[in-house]
């Protein structure tokens, strides 16, 4: 029996929760069938990967970017998602720049050698916040 | 049979999608109302992990890391819509296994899930 990898499975509790608001109130779901979605969830991440990463390869880049992974949506046959998700994308985007500007402010008031420090604590935030996270579902993970 | 489910969902996938929602407005706005302005919920981490996991792969975007994120949430909402359209017909207010692997047979979409289902995990097991 091949070893579960549990790393590449997604968070029980998120999925469940997107399921939930998916479906109308009442309704539940059985394990068998939150568990068989969960797995359809890192299949489908997986081929979009493969997917995005040809047109990655077309275009020469060694860098999978957002472009591609919408072009894979496309050819996968989920072009109703491309515009919902080009409107998360414009989000994530002025999220993104607002921290930066946030941090440059911040950084303004404070010494030169500081300024580095918080550029690369900016980098160690993000990658904490994702650890902690990561943890907290392991938990649900493990039942 | 239920051959219209695929485009029925979808209208509805479409049509909620097209509510405005604030930026960074909470999961509460209401459960008819899944926002596609949201930020994603599934954790980054994971979902750079699985693209990792393909050996073709060098480098890809925290973006790109991103809208993978929000896609697959897309896709659980989805695939859990399609499924439940089984479940009504079976007039249950559960949705089980055999509503998801109805769900997979009848909708051209999600047939890249049918070997999955039949062989487990041998995605995975390419990858390893």
């Amino acid at each position: 029996m091949a070893e579960r990898p549990e790393d590449l499975n997604l968070p029980n509790a998120v999925i469940t929760r997107i399921i939930k608001e998916a479906l109308p109130d009442g309704v539940n779901i059985s394990k068998e069938a939150r568990s068989a979605i969960s797995r359809a969830a890192s299949v489908f991440v997986l081929y979009a990967t493969s997917c995005a990463n040809n047109f990655a390869m077309k275009g020469k880049r060694k860098t999978l970017n957002a472009g591609d992974v919408l072009s894979a949506m496309e050819e996968m046959e989920f072009q109703r998602f491309v515009a919902p998700l080009k409107e998360s994308l414009e989000v994530y985007r002025r999220e993104q720049k607002g921290k930066k500007e946030a941090r440059k402010d911040k950084d303004k008031k404070t010494d030169s050698e500081e300024q580095d420090k918080s550029r690369e604590e900016e980098n160690d935030d993000d990658d904490e916040r994702m650890e902690e996270e990561e943890q907290n579902e392991e938990e649900e993970v493990d039942n | 049979m239920a051959a219209a489910a695929g485009p029925v969902a979808a209208a509805a996938v479409a049509a909620a999608g097209a509510e405005p929602a604030g930026p960074g407005e909470e999961a509460g706005a209401g459960p008819q109302c899944p926002g596609p302005a949201r930020l994603a919920r599934l954790p980054l981490a994971r979902v750079k992990a699985l693209v990792k996991a393909d050996p073709d792969v060098t480098l890809a975007s925290q973006e790109a890391v991103f809208v993978l994120a929000r896609a697959t949430e897309l896709f659980v909402e989805t695939i859990a819509k399609d499924a439940y359209v089984y479940a009504q017909q079976g007039k249950r207010k559960t949705l089980q296994r055999k509503d998801l692997d109805n769900a997979i047979e009848a909708i051209d979409e999600f047939a890249f899930l049918e070997g999955e289902f039949l062989l487990g995990f041998s995605w995975f097991q390419y990858f390893q």
